[in-house]
């Protein structure tokens, strides 16, 4: 009886104990049915996929003879979660820089610590070496988006429904060249019983 | 194991479980908060190392308290440990049904009343609000909206909030999202409606305005007979100000012994109920002045709300605490049966180990109220109450709609958009001037300096 007893309090406090488990980065694993890393990546990988694959390039290029340069402009979490959109944003812009096929401008925050750099270096690096204001590379198009949701309750079970909408801005005139869109959704069943 | 060694086992139990029960220590502190203010009772709170079931209620209060201090990112982490807490154990727990059925109620996690889950969204908006962040304002007004859908029950406004409501549509209104503004004005007005309560001027400026500028026509015209008057849209060189005060300090339950006589063991048996003393609460309103002038109004009385719970929970509790009132009476019974030392034994276990559930989010105010009124954007706006006077709208926002949140536990005032620092005060150069004229200049400097330590106390 006793011996039995040691196995379950062994079985039982192992069960009780933190386990940590090394998985691939790209892995996917829902735990909460709430937006997560998995959702960021391939929702930013698809959407800049599909916005490469678009005809605004070749325009661009053709009239101009040169890659369009691109910012990522503000993306508002309209949702129902607290969203990193930041996580998102940086998907996005290592997909559209690793394509190789736009010019990347820094975003706004970026942009205001480089030239305080650039200033710093107008005093103190040597005339060999120093970065000129008034050099920086203007954006053609922005893009902007949101991210949205519906959410469908019902007692233990629930249906989120997520949309994605981003939009490229031509920067000279306002036009939207590019709309894109992304849907998810996911069916989440909460448990009844805990321990 | 002799049923006096388990009489013995589950006295020293019990005897424990009251010692380290940090849900009195927290009501004990909650009583003085009115008094001792904010800052002072969440150092007591910070010296008290809560029990995994309590958590969520230490949160909730210590949460809570960061607000009123403007602590915004220490109240976000703990009420939203604290929604997630509350949020996990909406699964039934097998083994602390067991516990809550054999011992007493406080063995159950601490989820939370209706109340208390659409609140703690009110008051997360509130911090991501004063924190500048306008779109986390929104979600946690969506997650309120959700969570009011899943109380709904027909007939029944329990868990339906008002001021949740009404939060909801002023940061809409922000996000100039003027359908979902009206709609969020139009539920606060029916839930308030339904409790037969009176609508507060601020909200029935809002659904006048909104009905106003949306074009509904017959609508606004249906609202301005109810209530008596006309929009109030702001015209050009104008904007709105919104004020959301919190006022005193919601009541904590309290316990009280009932006798109930079941028919099983043909006996009365005697429980402990929680309950709340009757509430003397007097309400103090806060006024917005500019061109005219409007003392806020309550939204949601929070005393009203609290007994409201806990009278939906009466008749579960009752049931559950005659159940265990029962099964303890037949243990005492077998006892005695067998030993009388024993059956005293285990009749004072019974008894000690019997606890209602205090426990509550009883460091919340005892009403949200707001008011609403129209300033010239480069007029000042005064707090009379607080003898404070706030910039015009023009010095610190671009937008036509500022909200102004105050308690009455401090001094303190915030603002969406963030108010501007006050102005330093002017230094008095002394070096050019006689010696005459000293005295007036610093005469000047110590009334400037005054005025600048009131504003700084704002």
């Amino acid at each position: 009886m006793k011996h039995w007893i040691l196995v379950f309090s062994v079985v039982f406090l192992s069960a009780c104990a933190t386990s940590v488990e090394r998985v691939s980065a790209d892995s996917t694993i829902d735990l909460s049915g709430a937006w997560n890393d998995t959702d960021s990546r391939l929702v930013a990988e698809e959407m800049i996929a599909d916005v490469l694959s678009r005809p605004w390039i070749g325009d661009f290029s053709g009239r101009t003879g040169k890659r369009p340069a691109v910012i990522v402009g503000t993306v508002r979490n309209l949702s129902h979660e607290h969203i990193n959109v930041q996580t998102f944003v940086a998907d996005m812009e290592r997909a559209l820089v690793n394509s190789g096929r736009v010019d990347f401008v820094a975003s706004r925050d970026d942009r205001g610590e480089i030239r305080d750099e650039r200033i710093d270096q107008d005093l103190n690096a040597s005339e060999g070496t120093r970065n000129a204001a008034g050099q920086e590379l203007g954006a053609d198009f922005m893009l902007k988006g949101q991210i949205n949701t519906i959410i469908d309750a019902e007692g233990k079970e629930q249906v989120r429904y997520y949309q994605v909408d981003l939009t490229l801005i031509s920067m000279a005139d306002n036009r939207k060249v590019w709309l894109g869109q992304k849907k998810i959704k996911k069916y989440v069943k909460n448990a009844k019983l805990r321990y | 194991m002799s049923i006096s060694r388990l009489a013995l086992t589950l006295l020293c139990s019990a005897l424990l479980l009251l010692q380290g029960c940090s849900s009195w220590q927290v009501n004990q502190a909650a009583a003085g908060l009115a008094v001792a203010g904010p800052q002072a009772t969440l150092s007591r709170l910070e010296k008290i190392n809560p029990s995994g079931r309590d958590r969520a209620q230490y949160l909730l209060n210590t949460g809570v308290l960061k607000l009123y201090l403007g602590d915004w990112s220490g109240s976000r982490k703990d009420l939203e440990e604290a929604k997630g807490i509350m949020s996990s154990m909406q699964a039934v727990s097998i083994t602390e049904n067991f516990a809550a059925l054999t011992t007493n109620e406080t063995l159950r996690t601490y989820d939370g009343t209706p109340t208390d889950q659409v609140l703690v969204h009110v008051m997360l908006a509130l911090g991501y609000l004063m924190s500048g962040d306008l779109d986390g304002a929104r979600v946690e007004m969506l997650q309120a909206n959700i969570t009011m859908k899943q109380e709904s029950q027909d007939d029944s406004t329990l868990g339906q909030l008002a001021s949740a409501r009404f939060l909801s549509g002023v940061i809409y209104e922000l996000n100039r999202e003027w359908d979902d503004a009206l709609i969020s004005y139009r539920r606060a007005y029916q839930i308030m409606s339904d409790r037969r309560e009176p609508i507060p001027e601020a909200l029935q400026i809002s659904l006048l305005n909104l009905t106003q500028r949306q074009g509904f026509d017959k609508e606004y015209k249906e609202f301005s007979n109810r209530f008596g008057r006309e929009a109030e849209l702001p015209g050009a060189g104008e904007g709105e100000w919104i004020l959301v005060y919190l006022d005193g300090v919601v009541s904590s339950k309290t316990e009280s012994r009932l006798s109930v006589y079941d028919g099983s063991v043909d006996t009365v048996v005697s429980v402990v109920m929680p309950r709340y003393l009757p509430s003397y609460y007097q309400p103090r309103a806060l006024t917005l002045v500019a061109e005219k002038r409007q003392r806020s109004g309550i939204i949601e009385n929070l005393e009203t709300r609290a007994r409201e719970d806990l009278e939906a929970d009466h008749a579960k509790i009752l049931a559950a605490a005659t159940v265990r009132a029962v099964a303890k009476y037949k243990v005492v019974q077998e006892a005695q049966s067998k030993n009388d030392f024993s059956g005293v034994l285990m009749n004072i276990a019974t008894v000690v180990s019997e606890q209602a559930d205090v426990r509550s989010w009883n460091m919340l105010p005892a009403s949200v109220q707001v008011a609403r009124i129209k300033a010239p954007v480069q007029q000042p706006v005064q707090l009379a109450e607080k003898a404070l006077t706030l910039p015009g709208l023009s010095e610190f926002s671009t937008r036509p709609l500022a909200l102004v949140f105050a308690t009455s536990l401090t001094d303190q005032t915030f603002a969406y958009p963030e108010l501007p620092p006050p102005t330093p005060p002017v230094v008095p150069t002394t070096t050019s001037t006689t010696a005459a004229a000293e005295p007036e200049l610093q005469a000047e400097a110590t009334v400037e300096t005054a005025q600048q330590g009131e504003t700084d106390a704002h």
